[in-house]
């Protein structure tokens, strides 16, 4: 390696020789130190930039961007009962279910009793008087 | 071990998992952020830059294909990004010169940190924007030699030039100060 060489290195990538390509470093590492007083001002000068921009603070997401950034990210999709109702609790068609179920059953149990005790007669009477109708007048206009 | 973790990382927010979606965005929005910071010397723009390159990298993550690290891919959309931005800043101002501001690094003395870390940001700012994103990537980020002439879509030996200059740019204005201060 030439000195000019090394100082081209130290000019681009500072004065830390571990910063040099790869390939160039062990040659400047020997070459600097067979020659210190040589390079001495190329690494002094390199050194104090060095220092400011490692002085540099990092520049930090805010939470607000980095919940942006989320937010903007693609959503998984929805099951397809949940996407047609978001809203809906995901009990709620077992809840249908129940209620059809109990709505069955209730009308089983009581349609026997009721076809058994009821009289049709009675209960148009109970009907005709609800609607403010006199049964025994409507018959007798009719024998009539 | 970055590479694949990445690649699990992409497939899992591809498919819209939150915590992968969570894990990209902490682990690359800083230095996004951060190159376009510098390189456009304005916070809301950084961010406005940071944003639709996330919102790009969405996109691509269905179709992804690893030919690149996310990471370089990512700097690359950003830094494109930041270079469309500065050209419509000098297309917008027809005629004027170009920034001037002074930029000459006071004393170190003289100057409290702050002080020191803005003057820096400015000259750092006024470099030529390939200068500025190759000292940024190197010195400042840390990225590796290949990485950052990746990023730039140069060779390493053009990257070493650009570092050269921009950072014989930089002492001198910090010499400059010293002697004018």
């Amino acid at each position: 390696m030439t000195e000019d060489r090394l100082i081209e290195l130290i000019e681009a990538w500072g004065a830390d020789p571990a910063c040099f390509p790869e390939a160039e470093q062990a040659e400047a590492r020997a070459l600097l130190a067979a020659r210190p007083e040589r390079f001495a001002a190329a690494i002094k000068a390199a050194h104090v930039l060095d220092a400011a921009l490692a002085d540099m603070p990092e520049v930090l997401p805010s939470a607000a961007l980095t919940e942006a950034l989320i937010a903007s990210a693609p959503k998984a999709a929805a099951p397809r009962g949940r996407a047609r109702f978001p809203w809906a609790a995901p009990w709620a068609p077992a809840s249908g279910f129940a209620a059809l179920a109990a709505g069955l059953f209730m009308g089983v149990m009581v349609a026997p009793v009721a076809s058994a005790t009821s009289d049709t007669s009675e209960v148009e009477t109970v009907i005709e008087h609800a609607l403010g109708f006199d049964p025994a007048a409507f018959t007798e206009e009719l024998g009539e | 071990m970055a590479f694949t973790s990445d690649l699990d990382q992409i497939t899992r927010a591809a498919a819209g998992d939150p915590s992968a979606v969570r894990a990209l965005v902490n682990r690359h929005s800083a230095g996004i952020l951060s190159l376009a910071t510098r390189m456009l010397s304005d916070r809301a723009e950084a961010e406005d830059v940071t944003q639709e390159t996330f919102l790009r990298a969405w996109k691509a993550l269905p179709g992804w294909e690893p030919r690149a690290k996310f990471s370089t891919w990512l700097h690359r959309v950003a830094l494109n990004l930041c270079y469309d931005r500065l050209r419509k800043r000098k297309e917008s101002l027809p005629g004027e010169l170009p920034d001037m501001a002074d930029t000459r690094l006071a004393p170190h003395d003289a100057l409290d940190q702050s002080q020191r870390v803005l003057a820096i940001e400015d000259a750092i700012g006024a470099l030529p924007e390939r200068q500025s994103a190759a000292l940024t990537l190197c010195a400042l980020q840390g990225h590796s030699q290949a990485e950052a002439a990746e990023i730039l879509d140069v060779s390493v030996e053009a990257l070493e030039s650009l570092l050269a200059r921009a950072r014989r740019t930089l002492r001198a204005q910090l010499l400059e100060g010293r002697t004018s201060a």
